[in-house]
């Protein structure tokens, strides 16, 4: 694990050097102002409390995520292997699993960053609401922990549909086919099957269950090591899916 | 003392096609090897191999006495590579680049510095160093990924068509600093340009369709491979004689003669393997009373062996294949 920190910060640099990372920024927070602005609109409207708009914030943290997580993770193992760096890369002495390490966590905390400038915000909801004491930062902070849980883990799969192909274009489209599958699949299995075993299931790995409890303020430890174990699975399969250039 | 490189036996089998078939050869420390081939021959897959990027599908190979798949990341510590193209993150700075590579490559904090100031030297790329890689020109290209392969002081260097797509000026270029890299580095280079190994190597191994077909000195190759080369003989003295002449002349393979306007008989020797027919031609034009205007050899290039060894492989592979379809008959 040596050198994560280093390939890390190749990533992050490659990031901020690209215009895309800047659209996608400003993509992200539109759609998240939009949503802003209209639970605000409401609160205005029928005299709701503010700890609905943050619900609802959180909630629809999935649509912005559609697309942003396709979108920085298209290029990380495509584009590397599309340019032939790859081959530069894993002719130093570094280990499949620490590149595909630092691809991952890299998008991570670009995600993250950009999901913490939504935090403004925030602020602005606070002078809404008139000073700190009605606001309550406990579940508007594990909402954005439930934000960044649920991020990794479809940013993992994001690296593994980079690493499949060398068309940044297809490595797209076929994560925002699962990022899709993952939540819309879900939402309808849970709607359509409520009720049967099958919906209790769908129930549980659904991420809007677990994004309403993170933004009530529960921190429910098994839903984080799930996220986590399922990203370390995802990102195992990703570094054999890198290694397979040996056996083919 | 072991050798850099040592190949046994090795085969590599892609889906469908075997690109490599019993390869076999050595490289020994300091030795400038030439890895001389046409297109689709093998090099680049051979290597690969040698630095760990693709396994091989059988046989031996060890780079500085270890074991290039066992132990994969203590190879890669003694060989600077430069693949095929050399690709580069364009995004990036000269030498934010290689400080980059030099940290993946484990150099030491505080060398580092130095080492990424010494590579642009001796790679003279020092005044670009603020550059964007993908803003300079293919030959500064190429010297950055030279400069990235000298990083950790490697033994080996291993230069897959390190001067392809460059113009003429930056191949010279190229090559001289190959050339001067040679002095303390063992060099495994490829390429499909016979005068690039001519110039560079002092050994070339030519290896055509997966195996090797020679492996020596360019002036050896050029002594065993082939027969004396071409004399070209000018005279002025009556076409008939020369005629009958100059084929008994000892040494001589055969003879094509032809007259000029000028009244001159021009012959082209082939002379017999190992042979050097000048001074017996001399003497035919003394006893003959001919006046000799030219009397020279010309070398067999490496272009003339390579060109022969590949044909030669070709034909031998052609009756194979004539031999397992009359037998299928
Ligand atoms: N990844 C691959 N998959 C299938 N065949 C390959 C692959 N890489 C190379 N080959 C084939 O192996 C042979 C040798 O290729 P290569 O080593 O690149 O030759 P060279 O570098 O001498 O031009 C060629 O016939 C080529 O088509
Ligand atoms: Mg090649």
């Amino acid at each position: 694990m040596r050198n994560v920190p280093t390939l890390l910060r190749r990533e992050m640099n490659a990031c901020f050097a690209s215009v895309l990372g800047y659209v996608v920024l400003v993509f992200l927070l539109v759609v998240m102002g939009f949503v802003f602005c209209s639970s605000i609109a409401d609160l205005l409207a029928s005299g709701t409390t503010q700890i609905t708009v943050m619900r609802r914030f959180f909630y629809w943290f999935w649509l912005p995520s559609l697309f942003v997580i396709p979108a920085i993770t298209m290029r990380l193992l495509a584009e590397e292997k599309r340019s032939g760096t790859i081959e530069m890369l894993m002719t130093a002495p570094v280990t499949d699993f620490e590149v595909v390490l630092a691809k991952w966590l890299g998008a991570v905390v670009l995600y993250g960053l950009m999901w913490g400038l939504t935090g403004l915000y925030v602020l602005i909801l606070r002078k809404f609401t008139g000073g700190l004491t009605s606001l309550d930062f406990g579940p508007i902070a594990s909402g954005y922990l439930g934000v960044l849980l649920i991020g990794q883990f479809l940013i993992a799969v994001g690296v593994l549909t980079s690493s499949l192909t060398k068309n940044q274009v297809v490595a797209f489209l076929i994560s925002f086919a699962l990022v899709f599958l993952f939540v819309i699949g879900i939402w309808f299995g849970e709607y359509f099957a409520r009720g049967t075993t099958f919906g209790k299931l769908f129930e549980y790995i659904s991420c809007f269950t677990h994004m309403e409890e993170f933004a009530r303020g529960i921190v429910d430890v098994r839903t984080v090591v799930l996220y986590l174990s399922a990203s370390f699975w995802v990102l195992f399969v990703t570094t054999r899916v890198v290694e397979s250039r040996k056996w083919r | 003392m072991q050798p850099m490189i040592k190949v046994e036996n090795l085969t590599k089998r892609y889906a469908g096609v075997t690109a490599l078939n019993g390869v076999s050869f050595e490289v020994g420390r300091g030795e400038i090897v030439g890895f001389l081939g046409p297109n689709g021959a093998g090099k680049s897959t051979t290597m690969k191999i040698l630095t760990g990027f693709i396994p091989a599908s059988a046989g031996q190979v060890t780079v500085a006495g270890c074991d290039v798949f066992e132990e994969s990341l203590e190879v890669r510590r003694h060989i600077g590579y430069m693949p095929e193209n050399n690709p580069l993150y364009v995004d990036m700075r000269v030498n934010e680049y290689l400080k980059f590579r030099a940290k993946l490559k484990g150099v030491a904090r505080a060398d580092r510095k130095e080492r990424v100031q010494e590579a642009m030297e001796r790679t003279g790329i020092a005044d670009v160093q603020d550059r964007v890689i993908g803003q300079l020109s293919k030959g500064y290209r190429q010297r950055v990924g030279l400069a990235d392969a000298l990083l950790h002081e490697p033994d080996l260097l291993i230069l897959d068509e390190p001067t392809i797509g460059l113009d003429p000026v930056q191949i010279r270029q190229v090559r001289e600093l190959i050339k001067e890299l040679g002095k303390q580095h063992t060099i495994l280079l490829s390429t499909h340009i016979l005068p690039e190994v001519e110039m560079t190597c002092n050994r070339v191994i030519i290896i055509h369709r997966g195996k090797i077909l020679a492996s020596d000195t360019p002036e050896n190759l050029r002594k065993t491979l082939r027969s004396g080369g071409m004399v070209n003989v000018e005279l002025r003295a009556p076409l008939a004689d020369v005629q009958s002449v100059l084929p008994v002349v000892p040494g001589v393979a055969s003879v094509t003669v032809t007259t000029g306007d000028d009244g001159m008989v021009y012959a082209a020797v082939e002379a017999k393997a190992d042979a050097d027919p000048r001074e017996a031609i001399y003497q035919a034009a003394v006893q003959g009373g001919w006046t000799l205007r030219e009397l020279t050899r010309s070398r067999t290039t490496l272009e003339d062996i390579f060109v022969q060894v590949t044909r030669e492989e070709d034909e031998a592979e052609e009756d194979r294949r004539d031999q397992r379809r009359s037998v299928l008959r």
